[in-house]
């Protein structure tokens, strides 16, 4: 980064896993896929469309959030609100307010279940049916608002929307604020839900693994030969980031360290699809990040069984290391969306056994990527985050 | 890293005055408005009518599947970029930054019409429904290989986005930037700020003591950005600096402005810092200027604590009472109408003649243009919901 050393020092994360980076960490250590039946009853979804979802299920947000006020927030809003409370929490912190404190969140696809609601009361119901509540709250940058209202962040105020490539983006953005010295804080991160809506929209353009005959062809399968589409999901992971020398100064357990990020985007890549040019992303990454890429010793990695994204994502990962680092594929547990793989890159910096998933034990010889097995206990990791539509983003996290 | 200033090299605009640079800024020193009644979609059901969009037959580019963001996204950065040889922008030293509140909605709404009737539409423009859309589709269609980046903070989107440029034009990630917004309109946007009785009935008045809401408008707003150095390498003629930019967040209520004003004047004077200017140096506002009751009160008071006595005489204007507002990308319009100000040294009036609300205590442009000095430096603010403000400085450049 240029500036200011920036490094994590709060991490706070929900998602289909349950609460908290140790539930996170005992979901990837059981290697299954955090999968459950979608809501189909609005009639979104065609007959032979996916039929499951990584979603967050019934979570317990009261210690973070009062019900008083989670009435007043779409999903995302609570996701987000919650988490960041959670990575204040670890962070040491009883209070950020204040004018240099920023928040730079991504979101796929914003508080769709909003939305979608007040899009049918104004189609079915006419124009003055809105509901001014679910308006205010569907911009996709609500979320970071609430969480601004919440704590008291008056600084930047970021949202990022760039489909896959959000989270890191969004990390990327957090760390460039506190770098240039216009931010002491930022809580930084992603925030998905995913809706019936949106996930029968995905499906649509065949990006979620389908059923097959045999009932087991929707699982998301990172680098296997018969992965078929990813697994949507949803989540929030927000990180708390400061200047090292601040933290430092102030008796905080770094967690990590944002040693350097890179951006590029593939201009050959579909409306909807990915790009193929790996050789055109694997320079941008390795003019930007050469000189820490030697000590990388292991990978966060965007794949999520995604037929051509895995292929791009294998292809530029060999571009990248003579000998590949242990691989890391946590969307093959928590699905795509919510952010959940910068939580994993902290826990691989921490410590973490992992286990294969089940679903990827047919490594494709033609990737030549296989997901690693085992304890993981890395001191520089490499983070990557390809999106359909083109973008990319890579960043490093190491321990300091 | 000191890369010199950063210059602004080239503008684009789609909007309801019209597609283009010269026919937009000829109608708009004109102090024409494009606020009429909308053809886009049936009114009858929303308690307004009224909306500046852009014309059916507006010559903008098109592709297979292509929502109206797109079309108004790439055909104003196409504007943007003319003089730019291609290979500059194909290339991992040129990024895009945008912003979009709404992607694709219009389309999504009319698919989501039809399936709610039984019938399955169009599936081609939703690929396009995320806001990372228009952006994405400039990138997709410059051929850009450096960072992509869409922000999505509601009416500061796109002032965000030439922030975010600046700083990686700065850092040496880049040397050229395609920085700026586009929205389309779309029922839920124009149903939705009529449920907070944010609209007004007739053309807004932003200032004016009968406002009585803003009028919502599309399109969008591209600025070229270069390093100094890349631009003169190139024999680029220079229109002026993007000096710096400015963020805060009120922390006050998700979609009205702290009362006071003092997020929308932290971001003020954090341009200004950046820019190593102070209040005196700046010679013109392009104010937010929606026309709703609070939000301009809210700003006069932003502008009140930063520009002091000064105010009373500072030449304000806003964009949106020509061209409505035009949401994530009112920030690329408003930037784009700010750099044509110093490059032409007049200030575009207000549409209508009702006089500036005294109470306001504002040097309201009205009437004419109001010309401006040799050299200049222009303030274009931009609040939103969540709180959100965003602002940028322009200046003249010194070669």
């Amino acid at each position: 980064m240029n500036g200011r050393d920036v490094v994590v020092t709060g991490c706070g994360c929900l998602g289909p896993w349950g609460i908290g980076s140790d539930a996170l960490a005992h979901a990837l250590g059981r290697g299954e896929p955090l999968a459950r039946p979608i809501d189909r009853t609005a009639g979104y979804h065609r007959a032979a469309s996916a039929q499951l979802v990584a979603a967050c299920g019934a979570l317990d947000l009261t210690p973070w959030v009062s019900p008083q006020a989670a009435r007043r927030m779409s999903d995302l809003s609570l996701f987000a609100v919650a988490a960041a409370r959670m990575a204040l929490q670890q962070a040491g912190l009883d209070s950020v307010a204040g004018d240099r404190t920023a928040v730079a969140f991504a979101t796929a696809f914003g508080p769709g279940g909003f939305t979608e609601q007040l899009a049918r009361q104004i189609l079915e119901q006419g124009g003055k049916a809105a509901s001014p509540f679910l308006f205010t709250d569907c911009v996709a940058n609500a979320a970071a608002g609430q969480v601004a209202i919440d704590l008291g962040a008056r600084g930047a105020n970021l949202t990022l929307c760039q489909r896959e490539a959000g989270p890191l983006l969004a990390l990327e953005q957090g760390a460039t604020e506190i770098a240039s010295g216009r931010a002491d804080f930022c809580l930084a991160g992603a925030v998905d839900e995913m809706k019936p809506l949106s996930h029968a929209i995905l499906d649509r353009f065949r990006a979620l693994a389908r059923p097959d005959a045999h009932g087991t062809g929707e699982l998301p399968r990172p680098f296997d030969r018969r992965r078929r589409g990813v697994l949507a999901g949803e989540g929030a992971t927000v990180l708390l980031l400061e200047d090292e020398a601040a933290a430092r100064a102030r008796g905080a357990r770094i967690l990590a360290r944002v040693r350097a990020t890179a951006r590029a985007f593939d201009p050959g890549a579909g409306r909807a699809s990915f790009g193929r040019d790996d050789q055109g992303l694997a320079a941008v990454l390795h003019a930007r990040l050469a000189p820490w890429l030697a000590e990388v010793d292991a990978v966060v990695s965007t794949a999520s069984g995604a037929r051509h994204g895995d292929a791009l994502e294998a292809r530029i990962l060999r571009r990248t290391f003579a000998a590949l680092p242990p691989v890391l594929v946590p969307k093959a547990v928590h699905g795509e969306y919510g952010g959940g793989t910068l939580a994993t890159a902290l826990l691989a910096l921490g410590g973490l056994d992992v286990a294969r998933p089940a679903a990827c034990d047919q490594p494709d010889p033609a990737l030549g990527v296989v997901p690693v097995h085992g304890r993981v206990q890395a001191h520089r990791v490499l983070c990557s985050a390809l999106a359909a539509g083109g973008a990319a983003a890579w960043t490093i996290l190491e321990v300091p | 890293m000191n890369r010199g200033p950063i210059v602004v090299t080239g503008l684009g605009a789609v909007c309801g005055l019209g597609t283009g640079i010269a026919a937009v800024w000829q109608r708009a020193l004109a102090g024409r408005h494009a606020i009429e009644p909308i053809g886009l979609f049936a009114t009858t059901t929303h308690r307004t009518t009224l909306a500046a969009t852009v014309p059916a037959d507006a010559p903008l580019l098109a592709g297979r599947g292509w929502s109206n963001a797109e079309r108004f996204a790439c055909t104003a950065a196409a504007e943007a970029v003319r003089t730019l040889p291609a290979a500059a922008l194909r290339s991992a030293r040129a990024g895009v930054f945008f912003g979009s509140s709404t992607g694709a909605l219009f389309e999504a709404e009319r698919w989501l019409s039809a399936r709610l009737s039984g019938h399955e539409g169009a599936l081609a423009p939703l690929a396009a429904q995320q806001n990372d859309g228009p952006g994405t589709a400039v990138a997709r269609h410059l051929g850009v290989r450096g960072p992509v980046a869409t922000w999505s903070t509601a009416c500061t989107s796109a002032n965000v986005a030439l922030g975010a440029a600046l700083d990686a034009l700065r850092t040496g990630e880049i040397d050229v930037a395609v920085a700026g917004g586009a929205d389309e309109l779309c029922e839920t946007t124009y149903a939705g700020f009529n449920s907070l009785r944010a609209v007004d009935a007739r053309p807004t008045r932003p200032f004016r003591a009968g406002r009585a809401g803003l009028s919502l408008g599309e399109g969008a707003g591209v600025l070229l950005l270069e390093t100094r150095d890349h631009a003169r390498a190139r024999g680029a003629t220079v229109l002026c600096e993007l000096a710096a930019a400015g963020r805060s967040c009120d922390a006050h209520h998700v979609s009205a402005p702290e009362p006071g004003g003092r997020g929308a004047a932290a971001a003020i004077r954090a341009a200004l810092h950046e820019a190593g200017l102070e209040p005196a140096a700046v010679t013109f506002v392009n104010a937010h200027g929606t026309g709703t009751p609070h939000n301009d009160a809210a700003e006069a008071k932003a502008l009140q604590a930063v520009f002091g006595a000064r105010t009373a005489t500072l030449p304000v204007t806003s964009s949106k009472s020509l061209v409505g507002h035009l949401l994530g990308a009112a920030g690329g319009i408003e930037a784009v109408f700010t750099a044509l100000s110093i490059v032409h040294r007049l200030v575009p009036p207000l549409a209508g003649l009702e006089p500036a609300d005294p109470a306001l205590g504002l040097d309201v442009v009205l009437g004419a243009p109001r010309a401006l000095p040799e050299r200049n430096v222009g303030l274009s603010t931009n609040l939103a919901f969540g709180g959100n403000n965003a602002v940028v400085l322009l200046r003249s450049h010194a070669p």
